[in-house]
């Protein structure tokens, strides 16, 4: 306990010099403004910012980048309020109150609120990852390959559950493509070459950053340049920064929020927008007054916010602990740290153990300043709300081709972004999620490594994958999942247990 | 946790479009797992058959091939006859034509233009062209013309520059 305690006070303190400061500054700037702008993502700006930080210190490297990542979730709330257009696709639900309340002329209130709920559900997020990351990366060490199979298994599979929009069936489509593209190159186990047709630049595989460069980026430009429609920018004449009151009146909203948002971020590859939706459902049901939601309720806003903000924070658990991408942006995170050298997994807290505390350190600078940022930049928001997107989305294009360059060096990579892009914008238009398609790239070696590994221990007996304990139980989550996804026993499960009483307490 | 709700899940054009791709995914999942058949099952090295670098290759076309039918069966049970020309209409459509022009602009760029001249002229000429073409010909509500120039210019150069000294100089990153 003390000693975490200690970590986390060293971890604060590596981050506070000038050059630490004026990192957290300029990315959680950048990462607002890209939160901000409609059509660029936190994920998308995570993957090209890589690029800039390649020369970094690892340190100074990761800070930035979980700067930018907080600092676009955030900013997102701000196109949210003010154009009824996601910032980010985190940001869908803070639309549904953000922009109603700015109609009512309460914009500069609409963004305190979101503002403060966004750090508070950052907060939340950090002290669930403070407690549980190290817990749970000691339960890890007891981790064989049957058990870091099914995890695999498991991120993909919940993944494509909780992100299909039109059916599951999408999401697990998108899950088998990624670990489809993960099986191209040399494999680990016997160093045999799969899927190459003779290209030696196919030998070692698909690079997780272009392909997220193009699947998030290019990807991005095309969707954004489809539509023809701009919104109109609110006005901002009220005040920004909300009286305590304001914000405390929904302590128990923000707790729930937090909560719920912690426990999506902890499922891997599920994301800050199912985070936020989750939340807004969830007080939308115990609120006194749920007549207001979609109408202009604070506490509906407040929900949003506080629920994709804890996602952010809560990632981070199997991201570090288990090296299980817990959101989109945190996969691209997993690619950086591994750049520079740092591995994370259940060896982390052994090999590394402070950096897991400067990880929550960063989080804790970067909602700082994201508060501050927050509340006193709002006419230079406004500003950036401005810039039209037929000038920025070129030069977007232009960095995306930088960003998949620069790392290797090889004009390959560019054309495996411009391959993800054209094939992610596909897919996007036809409702396949991303999320699972990219923790299949992630997680496809872990996956095919620890089966065949598994098997070879064992002589080819597959029982130890059904017999432990652990493994069991996360094979017997997976076949529910997928079993819950078929409609028809999806049906019965639910005429098991009647609705009746929630039906009333809804309606009272 | 749809974040286009104003999409109808029942769009006609969307299921003809599953239909299709169900059935493409099944070509691919079967393809995928004729190839892990017949990968090399490295005999030779005397590795055990359970190990074999085809095994998950060939699990998870057997997948794609079983997803792609269930998406097949279930876009055709949901298919109209009028479907396919609701599909048709979304392919030629005013946004099919912007992503084209996009999608143009950006192949022309990265497979004509970098590499064959300097990285910055090279941004600076797509950057110019794109907003030109943008705020013109494909805009809705065009604006006048040497303003777009005017500006398409200055963005162009100051962009294509920017990322030259920036990227190049202060970053120390190789640019293509």
């Amino acid at each position: 306990m003390f000693d975490g305690l200690i970590l986390l006070g060293q971890g604060i303190a590596h981050f506070l010099t000038p050059a630490g400061l004026f990192n957290v500054a300029w990315a959680t700037l950048l990462g607002l403004a890209i939160g901000i702008l409609p059509g660029l993502t936190a994920t998308m700006g995570v993957a090209l910012l890589v690029t800039l930080t390649y020369k970094m210190a690892p340190d100074q490297a990761i800070l930035t980048l979980m700067c930018v990542y907080l600092g676009a979730i955030y900013g997102g709330s701000r196109t949210a309020i003010l154009l009824n257009i996601p910032g980010t696709p985190a940001n869908a639900a803070a639309t549904l109150d953000g922009h109603p309340l700015a109609m009512q002329g309460k914009a500069g209130l609409a963004m305190g609120l979101a503002t403060t709920s966004s750090t508070l559900g950052t907060l939340v997020g950090i002290f669930f990852l403070a407690i549980i990351a190290p817990m749970l990366a000691e339960a890890a060490l007891k981790f064989g390959s049957y058990e870091f199979f099914w995890l695999a298994l498991f991120g993909v599979v919940i993944s494509g559950q909780m992100t299909g929009s039109d059916t599951p069936l999408k999401g697990y489509i998108a899950g088998i493509l990624g670990l489809l593209v993960a099986m191209v190159g040399m494999e680990t186990l016997h160093a045999y070459q799969r899927f190459t047709f003779g290209i030696p630049a196919l030998g070692a595989g698909v690079d997780l950053i272009p392909a997220m460069v193009g699947a998030f980026g290019l990807a991005e430009i095309l969707s954004t340049m489809k539509r023809t429609m701009v919104g109109h920018i609110a006005p901002v004449n009220d005040r920004v920064i909300p009286r305590l009151k304001e914000i405390f009146q929904y302590w128990k909203t923000i707790i729930r929020s937090g909560i719920i948002g912690t426990f999506v971020g902890i499922i891997p590859g599920v994301g800050e927008d199912v985070g936020a939706w989750s939340s807004y459902a969830a007080a939308k049901k115990a609120s006194k007054h749920p007549e207001e939601f979609g109408k202009g309720s604070q506490e509906g806003l407040i929900a949003a916010e506080t629920g994709d903000n804890a996602v952010v924070s809560a990632s981070m658990i199997p991201t570090l602990t288990l090296a299980l991408p817990g959101s989109a942006a945190a996969a691209v995170l997993i690619a950086a740290m591994m750049i520079h050298g740092i591995r994370p997994g259940p060896m982390l807290m052994i090999e590394n153990a402070p950096f897991l505390y400067q990880v929550v350190a960063m989080l804790l600078l970067a909602t700082l300043a994201n508060l501050i940022f927050g509340l006193s930049l709002t006419k230079v928001f406004i500003k950036v709300l401005s810039v039209p997107r037929e000038r920025l989305m070129a030069v977007i294009y232009v960095l995306c081709v930088v960003g998949s360059f620069a790392i290797t060096q090889r004009m390959f990579d560019v054309y495996v972004m411009l391959f993800f892009g054209i094939v992610g914008f596909i897919l996007r238009e036809m409702k396949y999620p991303m999320a699972p398609l990219v923790l299949g790239i992630v997680l496809g070696d872990l996956l095919d490594l620890n089966l065949r590994r598994g098997l070879a221990l064992t002589n080819g007996d597959p029982s130890p994958f059904f017999t432990r304990p652990i493994s069991a139980v996360i094979c017997l989550i997976i076949i529910l999942t997928i079993l819950m996804s078929i409609p028809a026993v999806n049906r019965r499960v639910r005429a098991l247990f009647p609705r009746n009483r929630g039906d009333v307490a809804a309606q009272g | 946790m749809t974040t286009e709700p104003t999409i109808p899940a029942e769009d006609p054009a969307r299921i003809r479009a599953d239909l299709i791709t169900g059935i493409v995914l099944v070509g691919l999942g079967l393809v995928v797992t004729y190839l892990s058949w017949t990968m090399d099952r490295l005999e030779v090295r005397r590795i055990h058959p359970s190990t074999i670098p085809g095994l998950v290759p060939i699990i998870l076309g057997v997948a794609l091939t079983l997803c792609g039918g269930l998406l097949a069966f279930r876009s055709a049970r949901l298919d109209t006859r009028h479907a396919g020309a609701a599909l048709v209409r979304v392919l030629v459509s005013w946004q099919s034509v912007r992503v084209l022009a996009v999608l143009g602009m950006a192949l022309v760029y990265t497979l004509g233009l970098v590499g064959r001249m300097p990285f910055w002229l090279a941004s600076a000429l797509f950057i110019f062209t794109f907003i030109t073409l943008f705020e013109t010909v494909l805009a809705d509500r065009p604006k006048s013309l040497p303003w777009t120039l005017f500006w398409a210019l200055v963005v162009a150069l100051g962009a294509g520059l920017g990322i030259h000294y920036v990227f190049g100089q202060i970053f120390l990153v190789r640019l293509p």
